[in-house]
């Protein structure tokens, strides 16, 4: 650590300079990787988040430690953190899919306040740490990530005219240990001989091809496909 | 509390380090479940956020350490207004935020996303604990999270299928046929307390449709066996159960 008596931990042109320059400059590197991948907030938006954090935190000290107002030193750096949430959930995108977007990005701005936060308070270590985490998080989690085995939802659909025939799919279903999470049934033909379509969505570690191959022979069933 | 810890706990290059890199750890470990499970929270994002709040938490710490040491002068001059755990208590604000953006309502009155927000929002309690130095209560926090999104998730699937509680969102031909799909759900000595219709007019490829709010009987409460006698009925379209 360095020495906590030194001119750096003080307020005076020299460390304002050397704070605002660092949180810039931590700022880029994690806004690059996120640049690299074209995400919405590339490196020109976490220089400006980590910088903006970074002049908060000076401008809290300053008070108290300038013209030496009764100010808490940490108010300002504070609501950086809350203001930065509403900032972040700007960036969150639900796609007609239903699926949720730019999380990480919203993620990654509200860390990199943080990161401006401890370079504008002077803790130089917390920030240049925190911004190696960061980075390691960025890329090496991030295909770690990738590689982990997903069990996602899968759908099932069986087409049957008995109800007994559906019975019989969910019960294997159970046995494979797959877990219902919904069940949907739709008719598809009316008449003397009403067509059924049921529509289950499952997950669990049995493979979806396994579990048609199964099902696909059941008597009863006319049809069995994954959607 | 555990002595040998001591060192740790006071605030220094070597906690600063251990305490980031705890919270980097208990946030992969968290995000990696749900990465597993693809939801839109994964490794990366709870990483992330963990990491953030522990360092939120030890830049107070560091403000404290300067304002009883270089900065004495102007504590005892103007006096002391510092909260060492102001900075830590916005982080849970701002990631209320960001919770919020993730909760999104879907078809028929049902929500999504909430177990992802509340994930986050316990994430980031692990991480300022971890940057309090308070490591008993991360690593047990750690471990309880877990189980609770990983072993806890299919235990209150199992059970959602058996409870007796149930939600059938049901298509039919038209709203006459309200009547008839009630006494076809009673039949089943099932009893109705609520029938929301949610269209009453049959406009392109869409059906009248109407969520009843049921509760199964004791002797017969499969929920397949409800949805697929209702399937049965001619007039009605589609079934499907509604679970959040």
């Amino acid at each position: 650590m360095l020495p906590l008596y030194g001119p750096l931990r003080d307020l005076n042109l020299l460390s304002v300079v050397l704070r605002m320059l660092l949180s810039c400059a931590c700022g880029t590197l994690v806004g690059l990787e996120r640049s690299a991948k074209n995400r919405p907030a590339g490196f020109r938006t976490h220089t400006l988040v980590c910088m903006g954090a970074a002049v908060a935190a000076l401008t809290g000290l300053y008070l108290y430690l300038g013209p030496g107002l009764p100010a808490d030193i940490t108010r300002i750096s504070a609501q950086v953190i809350s203001g930065l949430g509403f900032i972040g959930a700007g960036t969150i995108i639900v796609t007609k899919k239903m699926d949720i977007k730019g999380l990480t990005t919203a993620a990654g701005l509200w860390v990199t306040g943080i990161i401006g936060l401890a370079i504008g308070s002077g803790y130089y270590e917390g920030g240049i740490i925190g911004t190696g985490l960061i980075l390691v998080t960025e890329t090496w989690l991030g295909t770690l990530s990738s590689r982990i085995q997903k069990r996602p939802l899968f759908i099932l659909r069986v087409h049957y005219r008995e109800k007994t025939s559906l019975d019989q799919v969910l019960r294997t279903c159970k046995d494979a240990k797959m877990n219902i999470v919904n069940l949907q049934i739709r008719m598809v033909n009316g008449g003397e001989e009403p067509l059924y379509r049921a529509d289950i969505t499952l997950r669990g570690t049995t493979k979806p091809g396994v579990l048609l191959s199964k099902v696909e022979h059941m008597p009863g069933i006319e049809a069995a496909a994954e959607m | 509390m555990i002595q040998a810890l001591a060192f740790l706990r006071e605030f220094n290059l070597a906690s600063t380090v251990l305490r980031l890199l705890l919270a980097m750890i208990g946030g992969g470990l968290v995000g990696y479940g749900r990465s597993k499970k693809q939801r839109a929270a994964g490794l990366r994002t709870y990483t992330l956020i963990c990491i953030g709040s522990a360092l939120s938490v030890m830049i107070s710490l560091y403000l404290y350490e300067m304002l009883h040491g270089p900065w004495l002068a102007t504590v005892e001059a103007v006096g002391e207004k510092f909260d060492a755990s102001r900075i830590a208590a916005q982080t849970i604000s701002g990631i209320g935020f960001l919770g919020a953006g993730i909760i999104f309502k879907v078809a028929h009155g049902q929500v999504s996303g909430l177990t992802t927000a509340t994930g986050l929002f316990a994430v980031v309690c692990i991480g300022i604990a971890a940057g309090a130095g308070f490591y008993e209560c991360v690593i047990l926090a750690i471990i309880i999270v877990i189980l609770v999104l990983n072993v806890m998730s299919p235990l209150e699937s199992r059970f959602k299928r058996t409870v007796r509680n149930i939600n059938l969102y049901v298509e039919f031909a038209s709203v006459d046929d309200i009547g008839t799909i009630a006494d076809r759900i009673r039949d089943m000595d099932a009893q109705i307390f609520e029938i929301d219709i949610e269209r009453t007019e049959r406009t392109e490829n869409l059906f009248p449709s109407a969520v009843f709010n049921l509760k199964l009987s004791k002797e017969n409460h499969s929920h397949s066996a409800m949805l697929s006698s209702v399937a049965e009925m001619p007039c009605v379209h589609s079934v499907q159960e509604l679970i959040s």
